[in-house]
């Protein structure tokens, strides 16, 4: 599949940016935009961090004086509403942003400015946190705000529009990428690679997607809805006058509780890769993975109740979402058993990401056993609010999706940048994490069982709480050790790694057959697969087409089942609208926190940032009714 | 931007942000206001968090009771017509000491008469539809003859 010289000449003429800040500024590379998004994220995870130690530091002590309750308050604010809203669910769509038009083998997304215009919007949403973190002006209502504490009565000031709005923001970013994703992997797959022949990591993406696309909507309505009971009056959130705060509640939860299925089922794509290169044998159960992830993406809608038991809802109701809730534990176990199966009957070789992959199984499995435990409604009202609720949710959102994040970034990381990262830092990076996460966290099952509750800036000594909070703040500190080391190893291997050739660990998916890193357009040729592994088939000579433009931006759609080439369609080029359009949805977003005209004005910049944008580049038609007439 | 710009556009924002402040605990006043042009008022005045503390405290001790919206004009205080006068001070003294019989100077902190007396200034400064959707949630909570013990 190598090509000629001239080729890539022509290719690289058609597919590079411009040099320079415009490039940077106008790129719809997939590549370029995912790897901002990631580093982004990054980024925040490590701020996010800070502000998690700092809490570690504040609770090691009984009657600690480091933090008074309005810091505490806002820090684990901040902490949660970063983590969940600005690093977990955007990174997940990052991954799918870089990956998924490689294991395609195709050149870009379906929709190349949408992906910028999403990365432009996320950035203005992280913007808009932490800016006003920086102006004092932080949230400091924990990373889900139920009215009537975040109404206007009782959180006067803008803290609560902030949240609100950044939430607005991470999620127009969030319904942008899915879409794109989406539409990528059901039109634009090789010919040959059916929905049956498709990879289990491109199954994830898809269904993750559909959910975000699904439950988004849910949670913008919801805070929209907040900001007009604290801007315009409205009264949706107040009993006394006719509204329901546990609206709130349903809707929020009604994206909530999927959310986290968004940022797991994307790791369970990870693992499934990792697990199939490393284990050297097809996945076990390729039908019945994704049979899981199907199930578990359906349930995921049907029991947000269980994060609200303590409320006082009726007993059926209470009973249906413990029933609910506990049915998922069975879809997620086949998922794990498929992945021993396939690591049990393969030749397992333990590099770097396939140590993540068996941290991520035994975090993971503590993680859901707790989760069993929370969903009997009976047992929640007794551990709801308590630190048990912490260490659970950490154990299956780090354990679960960010292990596995971890391992893809190593698995992955040659692809991007070229080079191998340093094994032995990996593993003592591995080590440090693990190790320090289930130090730091584990005690706080115990701690929540004594009784201790959630979002408490201290506490006095005779609770007896001290030494295991010393042993979670001690493990936090290792973790965060870790980190450091991970991001050292990151940074050194992307000057001084070992070059690593286009595809290091012998990978099954396609992405391994484009060089290391991938050029702007990705695959010189179209591919054609033949099987769920491809590049095991006969990796040297993989079967392509041609009959892509090479001298225009064109990319080849196929049918939703079947893969079968339907027509060459037209690749938007770089362009400088999707910034100038996400600029004025920006400055809409935050000037209505502060007035409602600010919705009907800021209309005019996005349309015309729009227009701008969907100009048209060919000629009027000559025919029809919307034939030019002179 | 010039540099020198971007400090004015900062500093401008920070102090813009007092009104975002939150301390909680015993603040700066112990006294009364010693005039209009107290540098305390501001901290009251111009804060999101203390005015919301004073019509808490404007139910809490009834003041509501009297000074309902659409009540006779000389008890209504949403109308900016001060017949006592609207300064800061003249307004806390109305508070305080304007109603003998409730005795307000003996039973009110003087901090919590401060923030009384700016929620009760800041009142003309918002809408009738604003003004019954800040009490509406306070009017659902236990207190009062609604309250009927710990649940």
């Amino acid at each position: 599949m190598t090509p000629d010289p001239a080729r890539m000449d022509a290719l690289d003429a058609t597919w590079k940016d411009k040099p320079g800040l415009w490039g940077f500024l106008t790129t719809v590379d997939h590549k370029r935009i995912a790897a901002r998004y990631i580093v982004t994220a990054l980024l925040l995870m490590f701020l996010a961090g800070v502000l998690a130690l700092d809490m570690r530091w504040q609770l090691s002590v009984a009657e600690n004086t480091r933090m008074g309750p309005q810091l505490y308050n806002e820090s684990f604010s901040l902490h949660g509403s970063t983590m969940l809203f600005l690093v977990s669910v955007p990174v997940m769509e990052a991954m799918a942003l870089w990956l998924v038009p490689l294991m395609l083998g195709t050149r870009n997304m379906a929709f190349p400015r949408l992906s910028a215009f999403s990365y432009w919007l996320y950035l203005g949403g992280v913007l808009t946190l932490w800016i006003a973190h920086a102006l004092d002006i932080t949230p400091d209502l924990g990373w889900f705000e139920y009215p009537p504490l975040s109404g206007p009565s009782y959180s006067p000031g803008h803290r609560a529009d902030i949240w609100a709005q950044m939430i607005t923001f991470t999620e127009v970013a969030a319904l942008a990428a899915s879409v794109n994703v989406a539409a990528t992997i059901l039109k634009m797959r090789p010919p040959g690679m059916t929905l049956a022949r498709m990879p289990v990591f491109l199954w994830a993406m898809l269904i993750a997607s559909l959910m975000t696309i699904l439950s988004m909507p849910a949670i913008m309505l919801v805070t929209s809805m907040l900001i007009s009971d604290r801007l315009v009056s409205t009264h949706f959130f107040a009993p006394a006058a006719g509204g329901d705060v546990l609206l709130f509640q349903h809707l929020f939860w009604f994206f909530g509780h999927p959310e986290v299925y968004i940022i797991f089922i994307p790791a369970t794509g990870f693992v499934s890769s990792i697990v199939e290169t490393f284990s050297r044998r097809p996945l076990f159960g390729h039908n019945v993975l994704v049979l899981a992830i199907l199930a578990i993406a359906a349930l995921a809608f049907g029991l947000w109740v269980h994060h609200m038991f303590a409320v006082g809802l009726p007993r059926l109701g209470n009973d249906f979402y413990t029933g609910a809730s506990m049915a998922i534990a069975l879809p997620a176990g086949l998922q794990i058993f498929c992945w021993i199966a396939s690591i049990w009957s393969g030749r397992v070789v333990l590099h770097t990401p396939m140590l993540w992959i068996i941290g991520f199984l035994a975090t993971f499995v503590i993680g859901g056993l707790s989760g069993v435990m929370t969903a009997s409604a009976s047992l929640d009202l007794q551990l709801t609010d308590t630190y048990f609720v912490v260490a659970h949710f950490h154990y299956v959102l780090v354990g679960g999706a960010m292990f596995p994040l971890f391992g893809a970034f190593c698995y992955w990381y040659p692809k991007a940048t070229g080079r191998l990262m340093s094994e032995r830092w990996g593993r003592v990076a591995f080590a440090l994490i693990v190790g320090g996460f289930n130090l730091g966290f584990f005690p706080m099952h115990v701690l929540g069982l004594m009784g201790m509750p959630r979002r408490v800036y201290t506490y006095p000594a005779e609770m007896g709480w001290e030494w295991l909070n010393q042993v979670a703040t001690a493990g936090s500190v290792i973790a965060v050790l870790g980190g450091l080391v991970f991001v050292g190893n990151a940074l050194a291997s992307y000057w001084r790694g070992a070059p690593s050739g286009p595809d290091p660990w012998g990978g099954s998916t396609l992405e391994w057959a484009c060089p290391s890193p991938p050029p702007a357009w990705n695959f010189a040729y179209t591919p054609r697969v033949s099987s769920l592994t491809p590049m095991w088939e006969d990796a040297s000579r993989i079967a392509v087409f041609d009959g892509i433009a090479v001298d225009r931006r064109e990319v080849l759609v196929t049918s939703v089942t079947d893969a079968v080439p339907v027509y060459r369609q037209k690749s938007a080029s770089p362009s400088i609208w999707p910034l100038v359009a996400a600029a004025a949805v920006s400055a809409m977003f935050i000037a209505s926190i502060f007035t409602p005209w600010a919705i009907a004005a800021g209309l005019l910049p996005i349309g015309a940032a729009l227009t701008g944008w969907f100009w048209p580049t060919r000629a009027r038609a000559t025919s029809g009714p919307l034939r030019a007439r002179s | 931007m010039k540099p020198g710009g971007i400090l004015v556009l900062l500093a401008a924002c920070l102090a813009a942000c007092s009104n975002e402040a939150r301390t909680i605990g015993p603040a700066m006043p112990q006294t009364l206001p010693s005039g209009d042009a107290d540098p305390r008022i501001g901290a009251y005045q111009e804060n999101a968090y203390q005015v919301s503390q004073g019509r808490r405290y404007f139910a809490w001790y009834g003041c509501s009771q009297c000074h309902a919206e659409g009540g006779p004009a000389d008890r209504d205080l949403t109308d900016g017509k001060w017949r006592h006068g609207g300064g800061f001070a003249q307004v806390y003294a109305s508070v305080a000491s304007g109603h003998p019989e409730q005795d307000f100077v003996r039973r009110i902190a003087i901090e919590q008469l401060w923030q009384i007396t700016a929620y009760v200034r800041d009142l003309p400064t918002h809408t009738a539809e604003k003004r019954y959707r800040l009490l509406v949630d306070q009017k659902g909570e236990a207190q009062g003859s609604s309250w009927n013990g710990p649940q």
